[in-house]
């Protein structure tokens, strides 16, 4: 079993295929983030295999005793926003916040999860969660992601990550109770 | 109100630590005697757990495996493409460097051209070389304090 650490280095050195190991690590992730942000499975995989090529591109900025998919998060995450911005661009749309998960509050998650009730209701609830509390549900729940990796992806130490998800799983919580009542 | 050595509020921090599976021994066996004795923070516990295992449900739509096998492929040809794009730009440049080298040189040393035409070019050269410099040293120094710098406008 390799280690990011050492294939960072290898790659830095220039071994361009060993940085195989870290996209097919983290390319499901990747690709279901991109999905998340553009709801579009063509979009998802060009966007994703674009952020690991920026990655790769910057890895010497990198330091590889951080987390890599913390910070390949926040590659990705800017590379769908841009996505998304120059799209709203052409239709004549103006994004009222440029750093949000901007997602129609009626949109059906058909395209992103298998249909179903439980599904529907939830994503629903968490559509309502504001920017913070919605992003940090998607790492955790959708991502799977550590915490150690979540508080490289929101650069928050790990007890500010513990807190969030605390209020943001409380405020999906009494959501989901007004969502039933 | 709880005999426990954890009060409620760092009880709710650790329930995620615990439902998250990212608590110690020590952690663990102190948020076990919070719930031991307290009854909401037990019952708050118990509306984690359902959430958690919802959310645990939420299956995403899948992807052709074709899609995964050709995956690091595209990635792979995007980065050869990169090196390729460095290589052509970095030929380009010399190129070009060289060529206005020897039409310049060549200009400059034939002595048909009026020295007046060579002075309003040589102005015109050194105007150009200065602007761009300024250009490229405002660029840099815009980017050095900008944080939005990684967004593209």
């Amino acid at each position: 079993m390799e280690d990011d650490r050492k294939v960072i280095v290898a790659c830095k050195a220039g071994d361009v295929n060993r940085y195989r190991y870290l996209v097919d690590k983290y390319k499901k992730r990747a690709y279901y983030t991109a999905l998340m942000f553009t709801h579009n499975p063509e979009d998802a995989l060009d966007l994703s295999q674009e952020a690991f090529y920026r990655a790769y591109k910057a890895l010497n900025r990198f330091d590889e005793k951080g987390e890599f998919y913390g910070w390949f998060y926040r590659i990705l995450k800017n590379v769908c926003l841009n996505f998304i911005r120059q799209k709203n661009k052409e239709k004549g749309m103006v994004l009222a916040d440029n750093d949000t998960l901007k997602i129609d509050i009626d949109d059906m998650p058909d395209r992103i999860f298998e249909k179903n009730e439980n599904n529907r209701i939830l994503w629903a609830a968490i559509n309502h969660l504001n920017k913070d509390h919605k992003e940090i549900i998607m790492l955790k729940e959708f991502n799977n992601c550590s915490y150690k990796e979540i508080a490289e992806s929101l650069n928050i130490p790990i007890g500010s990550v513990m807190s969030r998800l605390y209020y943001a799983r409380k405020r999906l919580l009494t959501l989901l109770e007004g969502l039933y009542d | 109100m709880t005999n426990s050595a954890l009060d409620c509020k760092k009880a709710h921090i650790l329930m995620m630590g615990r439902i998250d599976d990212e608590l110690d021994d020590g952690q663990n066996r102190l948020l076990d005697e919070h719930l031991k004795s307290c009854n909401a923070c037990q019952q708050q516990w118990n509306t984690f757990v359902h959430l958690k295992e919802r959310t645990g449900n939420m299956a995403f739509k899948s992807l052709p495996d074709m899609y995964w096998d050709d995956y690091w492929q595209k990635v792979y040809n995007r980065i050869e493409r990169g090196i390729s794009w460095i290589f052509v730009s970095v030929g380009a440049i010399i190129l070009i460097v060289y060529g206005f080298y020897e039409s310049l040189s060549q200009f400059f040393n034939d002595p048909t051209v009026p020295i007046i035409i060579k002075l309003g070019i040589g102005i015109l050269g050194v105007g150009f070389i200065i602007l761009f410099v300024s250009i490229v040293r405002e660029k840099l120094m815009v980017r050095k304090v900008d944080k939005y710098r990684s967004v593209k406008r």
